[in-house]
């Protein structure tokens, strides 16, 4: 049976080569650095112009689609998620990286239909790195098969989550103590590239056991969750429930063992949605 | 003009390239996994064979009885890291080993030489990215053979600072480390980040990705080569109490400027440990 999807994919993979073109060639240059909600929330006009790009590329070939985009939400485009098929996109996920040339920076998009991601693609630019997935037909690294590492222990386990200002003080006594308390369980170490989609991609392909995090957004996990999902990871939320691609938090693993345990010390935090009212 | 020490600088190059390629080849099979002062300080057979091979491999080129090794795992059998006058080669064969069982990108090579208690150049291979850093005193700092110097950001709202967790998870060490974060993360900084290898740190501050790293745990074998790479990249190395860098103390703040490393130093919560030349009872 045709995969009705696979053209879109096509597209999506070559959309997003050139994206990171636009991304490697504009790190040669002088970078101007904006600011969004915060000092430490970093935009910048290639965000803004990679966007632009990845929306009326596909646009032209499916302008029934809706769209859902880091840059666009913030001009104030709604960020609810339908039935329609919906490409959900960042353009650049790792700006403060990018900022400053640190090698973790990403395109990251998400296609889904039905509220169900059907593929997703995270381009991990400075190196080269090109992972993919379609449900159902496993995940890719530079067209490679790559899988999650498998590990159950949760003492042999290197774990990703990033850390950051956050401007309401509870909030940001919570994210430390999370990762004092997990680091102390003792795992073999914590790492913060970065990049949430890269982050999820590392979890695919074994390079680290776990990942969370509350407080991305649907751009950042959208393409990854699939990359995870088809690498034979576990995607869940916060609380052990199931995944919500709007809840702005996720745990991605390498075993149910792991995330399991992972829900068991995480302490939640309200990090509102990406489909509220404003 | 006279360099004394091009014949082992070049040959240090050489040596770390293939110890790079060992390392690589080993990371493609089932790693054993060892531990040695806690459950989270790893070791593999690989970190000590790499070991041998670059020791090894020193002692045929220069002859043995000239010059002194200190090497990660020859300290952790029992030999001296005391650094003397005499030439002293100071290596880590896998920074990173807890990156290397887990296939995390971060895994260097790191080779220092000191003559005189003064370094004289340094080589650090990270061999998943195969990126060649080095540095001879006086004559700049690359990597790939292209030049690199640290970031010019002095403004530490705007930088990005690197700093590691470590292997001692005792708690009163613990509630100092996550002070330190949180102070400095308070400034507000751009970003806290971690590779999980110091010698890589300490070349992502010589290429301007970060604008400084600190620690406060690290032995002289992780930090000797990027010292050099750091300093000639254009930037500074400090002890964490704002006095002159001291490679067997265990701590250290490297940056692109004096202005970090300064406003860093002011936040950093420090802890005792013990000297890489502390007299130490042999088991």
């Amino acid at each position: 049976m045709a995969d009705p999807w696979q053209e879109c994919m096509d597209l999506c993979v070559e959309v997003t080569r050139r994206a990171g073109e636009m991304i490697r060639e504009a790190l040669q240059k002088d970078i101007d650095v904006m600011q969004k909600s915060s000092p430490v929330d970093l935009v910048t006009e290639t965000d803004q112009k990679v966007e632009q790009l990845i929306i009326s590329s596909i646009k032209e070939k499916y302008p029934t689609h809706s769209f859902i985009g880091e840059e666009s939400v913030s001009a104030g485009a709604p960020s609810i998620l339908t039935d329609s098929p919906t490409w959900i996109i960042d353009p650049i996920d790792g700006t403060t990286n990018f900022v400053h040339n640190f090698p973790f920076v990403s395109v990251s998009i998400g296609f889904t239909v039905k509220k169900e991601i059907q593929f997703g693609i995270v381009y991990s630019c400075i190196e080269d790195k090109m992972y993919t997935a379609r449900k159902g037909k496993g995940a890719f690294c530079n067209g490679i098969p790559i899988k999650v590492s498998g590990q159950e222990d949760i003492n042999q386990s290197l774990l990703l989550t990033e850390v950051g200002f956050k401007s309401d003080p509870e909030q940001f006594k919570i994210m430390l103590a999370n990762i004092k308390t997990i680091l102390t369980i003792p795992v073999h170490g914590i790492r913060s590239p970065g990049s949430a989609a890269i982050n999820m991609c590392l979890v695919a392909c074994g390079s680290a056991d776990a990942y969370y995090h509350m407080g991305i957004h649907c751009w950042d996990m959208a393409g990854g969750a699939a990359v995870v999902t088809e690498a034979g990871g576990v995607i869940m939320d916060i609380s052990g429930g199931p995944f919500d691609l709007m809840s702005r938090r996720l745990i991605v693993a390498s075993s149910r063992a792991i995330a399991e345990r992972l829900v068991k010390e995480i302490i939640e935090f309200d990090v509102g949605r990406d489909d509220a009212d404003h | 003009m006279e360099d004394p020490w091009k014949r082992e600088f070049e040959f240090a190059v050489e040596v770390a390239r293939k110890a790079g390629a060992e390392i690589r080849k080993a990371g493609e099979s089932e790693i054993r996994v060892m531990t040695k002062s806690c459950t989270v300080d790893l070791v593999t057979k690989t970190d000590e064979r790499v070991e041998k091979i670059i020791i090894g491999s020193l002692k045929e080129e220069f002859g043995e009885g000239t010059h002194c090794f200190i090497g990660e795992e020859s300290v952790a059998k029992g030999e001296a890291c005391v650094l003397t006058d005499k030439p002293t080669w100071i290596i880590d064969p896998v920074d990173g080993t807890t990156n290397f069982v887990h296939g995390f990108p971060f895994v260097a090579v790191s080779i220092g030489f000191a003559v005189n208690k003064e370094l004289e150049f340094g080589v650090v291979y990270s061999c998943l990215e195969d990126k060649m850093y080095k540095a001879q005193k006086g004559k700049g700092a690359f990597c790939n053979d292209e030049p690199i110097q640290v970031s010019d950001v002095q403004d530490i709202k705007k930088s990005i600072i690197i700093s590691e967790h470590g292997v001692d998870r005792s708690p009163e060490k613990v509630t100092k480390i996550f002070s330190t974060m949180q102070k400095i993360l308070c400034i507000p900084v751009h970003g806290l980040r971690g590779s999980g290898t110091a010698a890589t740190n300490m070349c992502l501050v010589a290429c301007g990705a970060v604008e400084a790293f600190f620690e406060i745990g690290i032995h002289c074998w992780d930090i000797a080569a990027g010292a050099v790479i750091v300093k000639e990249a254009g930037g500074l190395l400090l002890d964490v109490n704002g006095g002159p860098f001291d490679l067997m103390s265990r701590r250290m703040v490297s940056a692109n400027s004096d202005t970090i490393a300064q406003r860093i130093i002011k936040e950093i919560e420090i802890f005792p440990v013990v000297r890489d030349d502390a007299l130490v009872q042999k088991k």
